[in-house]
């Protein structure tokens, strides 16, 4: 059984994903000049943004395990870095498909893709290194090493991008959105449906990875 | 017996170890300078290349040898328990991470002496800068290279397959310094005077972030090993 607080978000998010798709497509007006490849901007960003929470996520969990030593931080970490990166996998996937379209590349080392990239990067040899050690206690501390070190890296990240040239647009800065109402309207839409959608994912991969350790407690348990 | 007393006492230790046995820097300079000229026929040999792909043709060699020496680093401490008798002696963990970083520049600098006149000697014709423009974007990278590597290390040798997971942890953590740095030796291989200068303050940065970041949490790392 799962528990109700998931069972609902899992609705909540099976009914707003949906329904974000379908305002992208029908309420969301044409862009001008892109045309309807600009469509894929709105999951494109909400993507980006829950991607970073999950890396946030991660690296306050590490601190956290490695202050408290309780195995449920260690489990969130991993689940919210394991989301991270399928997330960040699709926005870079969807961030091609937009560039080869619009700057005619699938790929530029502008600031904000090299960000991403580098991100990706460091957090799928978070993965690896989860699987290569299979002492928990060990595991969990060497893994929230990383995760710390990993979220450390991302404004030196961002600085060193600038040294390239971006052609990334900049939709929403501090004083205007440059947006048409509808456009906000759906993007804020995808933005929760998105992180709706990221908040199921996270519980069902913890309780997940819970029980996991606790079947190999009751193992070693057993072999005693 | 204060902290830098005890952190050089570790470093002295490192060097005599080194000096007696020589495992690490012959392989350094060695490994680093067949990169060298890997990468000197994988352009065509003997061709003029510009300054920026020269001066990243210098930072893979210069990351390539020093992950080599930085596996053993830390490594070697395993061998006969020697993680836990250093923790549990009188020392701060912090010291540890410290000496261990210092030993690895060291050795980085040191491989470098002969790699860096390798490298002009490869790839010198049409570099407007000569050797005085690297060195610093060089330092630079080596104590970066030696403070998130040394962190990484206790990390990675606490693992069974250290050889291979040091090198996938720590290069993704290093591409911005990689960037950075290869823009500061770039301008300065073209003979621009203060070019690049604007890459040498974030690479500080990665520096003391990754020295402070590596002194706290090098002991938890370290006390899984």
């Amino acid at each position: 059984m799962m528990p109700r607080l998931s069972l609902t978000l899992s609705i909540l998010a099976a009914l707003l994903v949906p329904a974000a798709a379908a305002a992208v497509f029908f309420h969301a007006p044409v862009e001008q000049t892109m045309g309807v490849v600009q469509k894929i901007f709105y999951f494109h960003l909400a993507l980006a943004l829950s991607a970073f929470l999950s890396f946030a996520v991660a690296c306050v969990s590490g601190i956290l395990y490695l202050l408290r030593r309780e195995r449920r931080f260690d489990v969130a970490g991993a689940a919210s870095v394991e989301i991270g990166v399928v997330f960040t996998t699709l926005v870079l996937i969807t961030g091609s498909l937009w560039g080869r379209s619009i700057w005619n590349t699938w790929w530029t080392w502008d600031p904000r893709l090299t960000t991403s990239l580098i991100l990706w990067l460091i957090y799928a040899s978070y993965l690896i290194l989860r699987s290569a050690v299979e002492e928990e206690g060990r595991r969990a501390t060497f893994c929230a090493v990383i995760a710390v070190a990993g979220f450390l890296d991302v404004p030196i990240v961002f600085l060193s991008a600038r040294m390239f040239r971006s052609i990334h647009p900049t939709i929403i800065t501090s004083d205007s959105v440059g947006l048409e109402p509808p456009m906000v309207r759906t993007l804020l839409l995808c933005l929760v449906a998105f992180l709706v959608l990221w908040a199921v994912l996270f519980r069902l991969r913890c309780s997940l990875l819970r029980n996991e350790a606790r079947v190999r407690d009751l193992q070693f348990e057993l072999e005693r | 017996m204060t902290t830098l007393n005890q952190i050089g006492f570790l470093v002295r230790k490192d060097l005599r170890i080194e000096l007696r046995k020589r495992e690490s820097l012959i392989s350094m300079a060695f490994f680093g300078v067949l990169v060298l000229v890997t990468l000197s026929i994988a352009v065509g040999g003997g061709r003029r290349v510009p300054p920026e792909t020269g001066a990243g043709i210098l930072w893979v060699a210069a990351l390539f040898s020093g992950v080599l020496g930085l596996g053993r680093v830390f490594a070697r401490e395993r061998e006969n328990g020697c993680v836990a008798a250093l923790l549990v002696s009188p020392m701060n963990p912090g010291s540890l991470y410290a000496a261990k970083a210092l030993v690895n520049l060291t050795l980085m600098v040191a491989s470098q002496i002969v790699l860096v006149p390798v490298f002009f000697a490869l790839f010198g014709q049409g570099l407007a800068g000569g050797l005085a423009a690297v060195v610093l974007p060089l330092l630079l990278l080596d104590v970066a290279f030696s403070s998130a590597g040394t962190l990484l290390s206790a990390v990675a040798a606490g693992t069974r397959r250290n050889e291979v997971l040091l090198p996938i942890l720590l290069f993704p953590l290093l591409l911005p310094v990689v960037v950075l740095g290869v823009k500061a030796s770039g301008a300065a291989l073209q003979g621009k005077a203060g070019g690049g200068l604007g890459a040498v303050e974030p690479l500080a940065a990665f520096c003391v972030i990754y020295s402070v970041a590596g002194y706290f949490l090098f002991p938890f790392a370290a006390r899984e090993v």
